[in-house]
């Protein structure tokens, strides 16, 4: 006899594993036929999935708030394929969740629960209960923007049931925040609790699976042959999502402070929309009672579905919770894609998830993904303008067109820019909506107001002059790393000359003109460089900007001082992002 | 030995195994529960004066959005001058009014409304008119105020939080 049966033979007098296996291969179909042994046999095989990737998973991911995003943004976009294991874990919670459904449906239409079979019945109702928790906790891992805040609402929904709901919620949490020890229990729920749960379920489900049978074993070699057909098509499919969707979505880091439009996880979709139908006291209800009414109903169909009676009767209710729930989603997800406000804010999320992905890329701060992002000027310069400065600027996509009051920034302090605003300073794009209005004159055309008989000339006496001060100005906000000045050195020499002699009846220019002592019209020596930015949004009124009068009274609707407001950080940072963006050229 | 008196021993070894095993239980179930549920207790909602803007920033009647930012301890980890929360404030002559951002419904933040006169949660459609009062939706009670006062030209914001979903104005954490 040869190595191997040698060895089997020898655990088997052991252990007697052949007579375990066979019993495990050989259980017999019964209560649903081949059909419900395809459907068990994907739910294993899901699970197997899950548990393989999540022990993978596990190697990587570290959970805290400070690691979660940071953590899982690498298997996702760093790690040499861990997208791969990223997304077979998620599309298999997912597919999990509907098998676990269709498990259920089923086995309600075929009868499971036969007399004797209750418990069986019941493990197959707690495998579903079972998913959705998985789904639940494992969602929040990420720690993104989506699974953060699903994770709150829900939070607050379990809050919502009488007495015991504020103690069940601090204890989700790990305190009145969904914090750091929030993380560490809805984790520990996650990899531990559930998974042993779920081997309680499929392993009672497997043992108890003879007991109670009226129909006859089918042949073994052909169930394992089907199991394994099916476990191959179940991972073909994973698989093939996993492709689809290059692994799984991962959001933006967790940002409390943020006005995210939150929705819970797909498959709560139901609860969200039934719960529109309760208000007030009756919330709670939507929230808690009808869902456990319908569970409630499903643990006692093996008494409610007779033999003495229709089954028609008692599997009605059956149709309407599983229909009930499919409608409800569709109802939720037509009403959210009509919804234009929901669409604006959804894609104003996307863009952050966007740009928090692509500023993570070139690596995350030990402090997480949260402080990248409070740090980075591509997202907070961003952020800081939209609260901040887009009441009355336009730039690129934030502010309103038609409510700005201030200077339309694209393009601001490019040479095109600087050409166009001082030969119509008054256009709306400039200052034709300010307070600034009638305030500068054109460097090229006579002032409407202007008696003929009166002489004029003007400041740039050739489109030549004109474009050599506008070429001169931007030249003056360049910062290292820029894109090297527009036109030659001589073209710039000559545009330092004209601002010296002619600007500076108004201006200022390192600090000498304006003659008239009007105090209005800004410095221009490093107009628009990063200290002028800084210092412009600081403090209007500052000698290195538009000087004193710039908080008059009189200029209605001037730009304030920004100094009390934001922090030396955040100005910086709006500095960097606005001028940057102006320019059309890249955020450092 | 008589039966009688074997099966009074057989019966008090029992008692006393059924007891060491219940103490056993006992002594590992109370300090295993209190590691779990002692550090997720919150204290009732102590409040903090949280230093926001300049008063002479706001202008009247016109809300804004100002995070407040302090000091946040999150178990084991102390941030400095972080986020806590933000608080829509509006100015009303030498005062000022402030309510959380925090929707009283379920904790999602309230933006300001399409219309511009009030306010709106973004989850599930709550509305809030210009005084915080609730016009439609689901949440069940107006915005939550904070209160707030002005020391030396500088708002200064009393933050606290609320539980969510319910009528009354319950302070938490």
């Amino acid at each position: 006899m040869s190595l191997g049966p040698r060895v089997a033979d020898w655990l088997d007098e052991r252990t007697g594993w052949r007579a375990i296996a066979r019993s495990w291969v050989d259980h017999p179909a019964v209560g649903g036929g081949p059909w419900a042994l395809a459907i068990g046999t994907a739910v294993a095989s899901v699970l197997g999935v899950l548990a393989l990737t999540g022990v993978v998973l596990m190697t990587a991911y570290a959970p805290s708030p400070q690691s979660a995003w940071a953590s899982v943004h690498y298997v996702e976009f760093v790690q040499d394929r861990g997208w791969i294991i990223r997304g077979l874990h998620y599309w298999a919670a997912q597919a999990l969740i509907m098998l676990a459904a269709i498990h259920v449906l089923h086995g309600a239409f075929v009868a499971s629960y036969g007399h004797k079979r209750e418990i069986q019945w019941w493990l197959t109702l707690l495998v579903l209960a079972l998913s959705l928790g998985a789904g639940i906790t494992g969602g929040l891992l990420p720690w993104d923007q989506r699974g953060w805040w699903a994770r709150v609402v829900e939070g607050n929904i379990v809050g919502l049931a009488p007495v015991v709901g504020g103690f069940l919620q601090e204890m989700m949490s790990g305190g009145p925040e969904l914090g750091a020890l929030g993380l560490s229990r809805i984790y520990t729920l996650h990899v531990a609790l559930l998974p042993i749960l779920f081997a309680v379920a499929v392993v009672g489900r497997r043992l108890l699976a003879g007991r109670g049978a009226t129909g006859g074993a089918a042949a073994s070699s052909r169930q394992a042959a089907q199991a394994l057909l099916v476990f191959a098509a179940v991972v073909a499919v994973l698989f093939a999502l996993t492709g689809k969707a290059h692994g799984a979505r991962l959001e933006g880091p967790a940002d409390p402070m943020s006005d995210y439009p939150a929705r819970p996880e797909w498959f709560l979709l139901f609860l969200y929309e039934l719960r529109k139908f309760f208000h007030g006291a009756g919330e709670f209800w939507g929230t808690t009672m009808v869902p456990g009414a319908a569970a409630a109903y499903l643990v006692l169909l093996p008494w409610i579905d007779r033999p003495s009676r229709p089954r028609a009767l008692a599997l009605t209710p059956v149709v309407a919770i599983f229909g009930g729930a499919v409608g409800l989603t569709v109802v939720t997800l037509r009403h959210d894609a009509h919804d234009k406000q929901y669409q604006k804010m959804r894609a104003k999320a996307d863009a952050q998830d966007a740009l928090a992905i692509r500023v993570a890329g070139q690596g995350i701060p030990p402090a997480g993904g949260l402080a990248m992002l409070r740090e980075a000027p591509e997202l907070r310069g961003r952020a800081v303008f939209d609260a901040h400065c887009a009441s009355c600027h336009v730039l690129a996509d934030l502010g309103d067109p038609e409510k700005a009051t201030a200077t339309k920034l694209d393009g601001w302090s490019t040479a095109e820019w600087i050409q166009k605003m001082i030969h119509d300073p008054d256009a709306p794009e400039f200052f034709g909506r300010g307070p600034f209005k009638g305030q500068m004159p054109s460097v090229d055309v006579r002032p409407k107001d202007q008696p003929p008989d009166e002489p004029w000339s003007p400041m740039t006496k050739s489109d030549a002059e004109k474009h050599a001060v506008a070429a001169f100005l931007a030249s003056e906000g360049s910062e290292p790393g820029d894109p090297p000045p527009q036109g030659d050195a001589s073209q710039r020499a000559l545009g330092q000359k004209i601002v010296s002699e002619r600007c500076t009846t108004c201006h200022l220019y390192k600090g000498e003109g304006d003659d008239e002592g009007s105090d209005k019209a800004p410095e221009l020596s490093k107009y628009a460089s990063l200290a002028w930015t800084r210092s412009q949004i600081a403090n209007p009124a500052s000698p290195t900007t538009y000087r004193s009068k710039a908080l008059d009274a009189a200029l209605k609707k001037h730009m304030p001082r920004f100094d009390g407001d934001l922090s030396a950080a955040d100005i910086d940072l709006v500095a960097r992002w606005t001028r940057a963006t102006a320019r059309g050229i890249p955020v450092r | 030995m008589t039966e009688s008196s074997k099966t009074g021993r057989r019966r008090a070894v029992k008692s006393l195994a059924v007891l060491g095993g219940a103490l056993g239980c006992g002594a590992l179930a109370v300090p295993t529960a209190r590691f779990v549920i002692e550090p997720a207790r919150g204290s009732a909602g102590a409040g903090r004066w949280i230093k926001t803007l300049r008063l002479d920033a706001l202008r009247e009647g016109e809300p804004k959005r100002i995070a407040l930012i302090a000091d946040r301890r999150d178990a084991w980890t102390l941030e400095r001058d972080v986020e806590l929360g933000a608080a829509w404030l509006v100015r009303r002559g030498s005062g000022v009014v402030a309510w959380s951002t925090t929707c009283p419904h379920l904790g999602c933040a309230v933006d300001r409304s399409a219309t511009g006169a009030g306010f709106n949660c973004p989850c599930h459609d709550s509305s809030f008119d210009a005084n915080g009062k609730r016009l439609n939706g689901p949440s069940p009670r107006d915005l939550d105020e904070l209160d707030t006062r002005v020391e030396g030209g500088v708002v200064l914001v009393d933050f606290r939080r609320f539980r969510q979903g319910v009528p009354e104005k319950e302070p938490v954490g």
